[in-house]
């Protein structure tokens, strides 16, 4: 392969863009096409690897000051906490999910749920109790009283864990318009051991960890950018609406624009590690001081300092806004040129929206100012009944998805061993993803159905060169 | 993975390049100008690391955790001073194959899980404390039940050593010792597991590499699997450079030094490089076709250079006077002629050997 010219060839043309030879202005890209061949997922944060290192590179355009911040990072990102007192990273607990960030994002990557006789690594429930007003009221969750937001199955000795998850799944068989058949399964969620019981009317929203890199780029496209893509009202009247998250900012103290999470009820990657370290790890910060056991019984000390420092959660915060996003592969292939096609004929790209051009992200001008491909747009859509996690999230309902981004989909099987996806796995490859697809993506999931095999063929094979 | 700052570096050269180029040239992009050859064919290359290199080692590594097992079980039988040599002295064979695996830390030992389960640091001594200050029962089950961080080699490290030094046998309790039978037997079924997973008995991931572009369900192509090895390589020089030796160095901190208790960082260090000699020379137990037939034959002064940097490094990984944790204090010297020997190879394989893999074509 010829990566590194091509990478060369790129950083020739921008630099030539951005010096002598005429304009001053960077790259513009006035109208984004509707889809783009471009290798360049990341813009200049783009890498080219092929193995399963992929997801793990630091942005190729940090300056030797940023990579020492990142690489730093990348050290408390591979972190194993234990119980204190402890010389070496003390403070875990006393309820968790987890022990480090990469274990649950494994090489950076995306989590899986567990297979058979396997525990939960990097699959976790969310919990809350149903609003007796209004559901949609744009508030955070109600905790459930002795559990809190999540369900905690792992715990220092001599504390209880939470409980523990029994997951099922029932298959079901779908057939195509040309009598392809696709089984999908549809998982059951049992809570057994639970220390105490769970109340009856409990909502559950399970989550596997996201991948983690690239998200720089996203935390930098402007709000109005977001913005201008919501329609929530369908006022264009394509079935797809497209609806904001406005969450709380614990910096703020006010409600600002969700990006990140399934359902984006998280604001800043600040604030979604600082959240990660307290509900999955049990680890306080300056943003979440108080323990994700408070008012339990597990919790019978509570340490007055933040058990990760400032510091630490600066440069782990930093490390995944600064991960390269891997180049797409294949992409003068006829097969991925047409499913290329038949993704936007079939209005998947209305939702997974291909180019974005980032903004400036203040402290990190490698991932400011970047066409991007990173084929989503950031906001919710209601998927159906069969998606549903009915568990609203602020001013997600209980149907609303945030839509996932797809750049590196196809490395996962790579990096990952797996080909698991959707927000609790559920799907066993891309295709069966596509056909959990319902609500407003109704119409996308019924044009891939009446598509020919040699089409859904062409279609997976565009998803995998991403 | 703490690594790439080569990549910067490049971005910087590339960046100067364009601008001396200046203006005008930007689209003869077409233009090969990296003639290689025509392309290689990587199949013996990959069949032979994937087999006798990767399933070697793991091979190797699960039947000395067979060793170490049977010689926890000889010390619960009879706990003396000379049993317990034995233990300690299988607890090192048993980590040598280890630390040579490390210079390809992908496939299953990440994607199932085993290479937190046999080697987290560091070691939860309040929950282990905690277990056996308890009162249940310290079965294979129970045990295998607990946190990583309570379980794998530096566990058994621990229970095994203390400060470099023999532990007295009359010291070890008879909790500990139900504790170092269960948890060994754990960490022999994480070895045994991970060689399965790279066996043709078992899902034969040796297999998934060594038909890299003809049917590989994860490496569509030869070059991607090439790759694999070569970040495989630049991953663990990394670690062993800017981590494993940097950090204690770094900091002065004996607590960030790896194996604390057995004393046996350099042989770990050492080991570490020499499973990158036993890549690029396609060689563990036998010696068949490696990365350096490879490179050989498109810049020879650069295979023959590697190779030496290789050794070099071991070498002088191997000059730091033991114990490794005072010598970050005491012999610092010889401490950064390691790091920088270590770097080097760090430096060949991301500078030279990775973009000579990723501009060649192969079949």
């Amino acid at each position: 392969m010829r990566y590194f010219r091509k990478l060369f060839y790129l950083i020739l043309l921008v630099s030539i863009l951005l010096t002598a030879c005429g304009s001053e202005s960077p790259v513009v890209v006035d109208t984004p096409p509707v889809f783009s061949t471009s290798e360049l997922s990341g813009g200049a944060t783009t890498i080219f690897d092929a193995s399963s290192h992929a997801f793990s590179i630091p942005a190729p355009n940090l300056s030797p000051a940023a990579l020492e911040k990142h690489l730093d990072g990348d050290v408390e990102f591979e972190a194993v906490f234990v119980t204190a007192p402890a010389v070496v990273n003390p403070g875990l607990g006393p309820i968790y999910n987890n022990v480090s960030c990469i274990n649950c994002h494994s090489r950076d990557g995306r989590g899986r749920p567990p297979g058979t006789d396997e525990g939960l690594v990097s699959l976790l429930f969310r919990l809350s109790l149903p609003k007796t007003e209004d559901a949609m009221d744009g508030k955070p969750p109600i905790p459930v009283p002795g559990f809190g937001t999540q369900l905690n199955n792992r715990a220092i000795i001599n504390a209880s864990p939470e409980g523990k998850v029994k997951i099922d799944y029932t298959e079901q068989t779908l057939t195509t318009e040309d009598g392809t058949r696709v089984h999908l399964r549809y998982p059951d969620y049992t809570f057994t051991e639970t220390y105490q019981p769970l109340p009856e009317a409990v909502e559950v929203s399970p989550r596997v960890a996201p991948a983690v890199f690239g998200l720089g780029l996203l935390e930098a496209i402007p709000e109005d950018v977001i913005l201008a893509y919501a329609d929530e009202t369908d006022a264009n009247g394509d079935g797809i609406s497209g609806k904001p998250n406005f969450v709380w900012d614990v910096v703020e103290q006010r409600y600002t624009l969700g990006r990140f999470g399934w359902k984006a009820n998280q604001p800043t990657l600040l604030q979604q590690v600082a959240a990660a370290y307290n509900d999955d790890m049990g680890l306080t910060t300056s943003l979440f001081q108080t323990e994700n056991s408070a008012g339990q019984p597990q919790l019978t000390a509570h340490s007055a300092t933040p058990e990760v420092s400032d510091e630490i959660l600066d440069v782990v915060t930093f490390y995944v806004q600064t991960l390269a996003v891997p180049a797409r592969r294949n992409v003068d292939d006829p097969q991925v040129k047409q499913g290329e096609q038949l993704f936007a004929e079939a209005q998947c790209a209305s939702c997974h929206v291909p180019t974005l051009r980032t903004g400036v992200l203040t402290g990190v001008p490698s991932v400011s100012n970047q066409t991007i491909h990173p084929y989503t747009d950031l906001l919710l859509h209601d998927m159906g009944p069969d998606l549903a996690d009915n568990r609203p999230d602020f001013h997600a309902s209980g149907t609303e998805w945030r839509t996932p981004p797809l750049w590196g989909i196809g490395l996962v099987k790579r990096v990952n061993g797996h080909t698991n996806f959707l927000h609790d796995g559920r799907a066993r490859d891309l295709m069966e993803a596509i056909l959990w697809h319902g609500g407003e993506a109704e119409a996308s999931r019924q044009a891939v159905e009446q598509m020919s095999k040699v089409e859904r063929d062409a279609l997976i094979a565009f998803l995998e060169s991403l | 993975m703490k690594l790439y700052k080569v990549w910067t570096l490049l971005c910087c050269l590339l960046l100067a390049s364009a601008f001396v180029v200046g203006c005008g040239s930007e689209e003869d992009d077409e233009h090969d100008e990296h003639d290689h050859g025509e392309a290689f064919d990587a199949g013996a290359m990959l069949d032979n690391f994937s087999n006798n290199v990767v399933l070697a080692t793991y091979t190797d590594l699960d039947n000395k955790a067979g060793d170490l097992l049977a010689a926890v079980k000889a010390l619960e039988a009879d706990t003396s001073q000379a049993n317990l040599e034995k233990a300690q002295q299988a607890w090192k064979a048993t980590r040598t194959p280890w630390e040579q695996s490390e210079a390809f830390l992908f496939g299953p030992v990440d994607t199932q899980g085993l290479d937190p389960a046999l080697d987290s640091w560091p070691v939860d001594h309040v929950n282990l404390q905690s277990v056996l200050d308890s009162n249940d029962a310290l079965t294979v089950d129970f045990v295998s039940g607990l946190e990583d961080t309570q379980k794998g080699f530096h566990t058994i490290e621990f229970l095994l050593f203390r400060d470099g030094n023999q532990r007295k046998a009359s010291d070890i309790t008879d909790r500990e010792l139900a504790y170092l039978v269960s948890t060994t037997e754990n960490l022999k079924a994480s070895t045994a597991q991970l060689r399965l997973a790279w066996a043709p008995e078992g899902e034969n991931f040796s297999n998934t590499v060594a038909q890299a572009g003809t049917g590989s369900t994860v490496y569509p192509s030869q070059s991607a699997a090439v790759q694999e090895m070569v970040n495989g390589m630049i991953v663990i020089a990394d670690e062993v450079a800017n981590g494993k030796i940097s950090d204690p160095y770094n900091e002065s901190d004996t607590t960030l030094v790896e194996s604390q208790f057995s004393f046996n960082s350099i042989s770990d260090f050492q080991d570490n490089i020499r499973g990158i000699q036993n890549v690029y020379m396609g060689k563990f137990m036998t010696d068949g076709q490696g990365l350096n037939e490879f490179v050989n034959g498109k810049d020879a002064e650069l295979d023959a250079r590697f190779q030496q940097e290789v050794q070099a490094a071991i070498d002088a990984i191997g000059a730091i006077p033991d114990p490794f944790r005072d010598s970050i204090t005491a012999n610092r010297g010889a401490v950064q002629t390691a790091i920088d020997a270590v770097s080097k190879v760090q430096q060949t394989l991301e500078q030279d050997i990775l973009p000579l893999v990723q501009s060649s074509e192969f079949n």
